[in-house]
């Protein structure tokens, strides 16, 4: 529990620890709790994970985890969230680089009314779209490919792509456009030379959240996709039934590989988390 | 979506998909299951936005209050690390947890002298229990706008209301809250809008269960298009909540407009 040491390491300053900080750290450890006690289980010798009471000090091991990396599909899940989400994300952010800059600067009519559909697009409940998606990949014969997931996931991408992305262009003077093309640079050398260079934190923010959008995504991976192309979250779903029975040392170490990337992403984009959570819509840090 | 939904089709009957009007929407108006499930979807809705909203306003304040925290950096992403945590995962966590033989809640009840329940499988106790973990889920979420929403408050202003002693109560009303109303609303809304597609969620903790407890609208509606294949009458529960998706989300953009302009 190396967070906890940091908490108890002597101040420098010497002095009263006030109280809020210790609620602060209190109330983050108690969220926390949870998935410190999954990560806990993955470490746990097998033969200890239902022990009633828990036992609560354990030589911890790495067995667990190797051996769930290992069994099965897990590595292959493991690839493919990789694949989809990086593929998929970098395509849909070209893409809406390219409708964001249209917007921003042509404003064709109805620009309002288009981005709200693209907004709308994400509050409707997954279990309404998945059905004519399904119908859809049916009839085309996409189902349980690599290019079916990874289209539905580039258009996944998109809408909050496109929103973050246009506040961000919006921000930038059209007066680099014009300088840019009194000296003779073409359209796609203003938008990739000038403008972009300078959404960088707009860029970052829509692959980082979309990177998590498209790794945690569950339904439509499970409906369209097929045991050749299933990601982490299904894997996660299927692995309480490995072998047809209960292995929760299995489930927790897959836990653990899932939740460890996501949490040091957490950590080092910390600053990015509001306008991601937001789908680009409240600016501001933390 | 739209033009299944005035269908009759099933894919496991063998008559191929036909017209059949308003029939489907007229059965879901009758249907006492779906309506006990819209019923539900909104109790949680409501219980949840409440209790997120205050507990994340709490914790949103003391995080406030403590810019300078040791370590402040890692004590956010701790807390926030739930509400990245896709809920089909999160679900897991928590069966385990909550388990009843060997599940570590249930120590913690039989400390405090509380004999060993299911709370997933209890009639009284499985739609409460749910509420708790969509709450461990979302609370940082909205601590993260009330963060958010402070931060939008301008220091020149607090620092004013400081230097004239204004009573705590006072610089709320009349500094923080008009600068912070907005992003706190936009919270409460995308709060909802997620509330309301609760799915992964019940389905793996419970399964709707026990009996119809903890079933929810988007529950019902993936049950209807995937275990009994009906495709007609799932459509029409679809437009439905794509109806109040789209009204959700124009209140949304309302609020964002006049949050925008006021900037302007």
């Amino acid at each position: 529990m190396s967070m906890a040491d940091d908490f108890m390491k002597p101040r420098r300053k010497s002095g009263p620890i006030k109280l809020s900080t210790v609620g602060a750290w209190l109330v983050s450890l108690i969220f926390f709790l949870p998935i410190a006690w999954i990560i806990g289980s993955a470490l746990k010798p097998k033969q200890y994970v239902l022990n009633f009471p828990p036992k609560w000090i354990f030589v911890p091991t790495l067995s667990n985890i190797t051996e769930a990396i290992s069994y099965g599909n897990t590595a292959k899940y493991f690839l493919d969230s990789v694949i989809y989400s990086f593929t998929a994300v970098a395509l849909a952010i070209l893409i809406s680089f390219l409708a964001a800059y249209s917007f921003s600067r042509f404003k064709p009519a109805g620009t309002d009314f288009l981005m709200f559909l693209l907004l709308s697009s994400r509050f409707v409940p997954a279990a309404a779209l998945v059905i004519p998606f399904f119908q859809l990949y049916n009839l085309v014969h996409l189902q349980d490919s690599f290019l079916g997931l990874i289209l539905f996931y580039t258009m996944f991408s998109i809408p909050f792509s496109v929103w973050i992305l246009k506040g961000f262009i919006d921000g930038v003077s059209t007066k680099f456009d014009e300088t840019g093309f009194v000296y003779g640079a073409s359209r796609l050398h203003v938008m990739f030379k000038l403008i972009l260079p300078q959404l960088r934190p707009g860029l970052v923010a829509a692959f980082v959240f979309n990177i998590i959008f498209v790794w945690n995504e569950f339904l439509f991976n499970f409906q369209l996709g097929g045991i050749h192309s299933y990601g982490i979250p299904v894997g996660l779903f299927t692995s309480i039934t490995k072998d047809g029975h209960l292995d929760w040392s299995f489930v927790a170490s897959i836990g653990t590989i899932y939740v460890l990337p996501l949490a040091i992403t957490i950590f080092a984009f910390q600053k990015y988390l509001l306008v991601g959570l937001t789908f680009g819509t409240v600016r501001g840090e933390v | 979506m739209l033009g299944l939904s005035f269908n009759d089709y099933k894919l496991i009957s063998s008559n191929a998909p036909h017209y059949v009007g308003l029939s489907n929407y007229q059965s879901f108006l009758a249907d006492q299951q779906v309506a006990h499930a819209v019923n539900r979807t909104f109790v949680f809705l409501a219980f949840a936005i409440i209790f997120q909203t205050t507990l994340g306003i709490l914790i949103g304040v003391l995080f406030w209050r403590n810019d300078k925290l040791r370590g402040r950096r890692l004590a956010l992403t701790l807390l926030f690390t739930p509400m990245v945590v896709t809920p089909v995962a999160s679900a897991l966590f928590w069966k385990l947890i909550l388990d009843p033989n060997f599940g570590v809640g249930n120590y913690f009840l039989q400390i405090f002298g509380i004999a060993k329940i299911d709370v997933l499988t209890s009639q009284s106790l499985a739609f409460p229990t749910l509420l708790v973990v969509d709450t461990w889920m979302w609370t940082p979420f909205m601590a993260l706008m009330t963060l958010a929403a402070l931060g939008s408050v301008p220091k020149a202003e607090l620092e004013a209301a400081s230097i004239d002693r204004l009573p705590l109560f006072t610089v709320i009303k009349t500094v923080v809250w008009p600068h912070a109303k907005f992003i706190l609303m936009l919270g409460i809304l995308l709060r909802s809008i997620d509330a309301f597609k609760t799915m992964d969620l019940s389905l793996i903790m419970t399964d709707g269960g026990p009996g119809d407890k903890t079933e929810l609208i988007a529950l019902s509606l993936y049950r209807y298009a995937f275990k009994s294949f009906n495709l007609g009458y799932s459509s029409a529960i679809s437009v439905f909540l794509l109806f109040i998706a789209i009204s959700l989300t124009s209140i949304y953009l309302y609020v964002l407009n006049l949050k925008s302009r006021k900037e302007a």
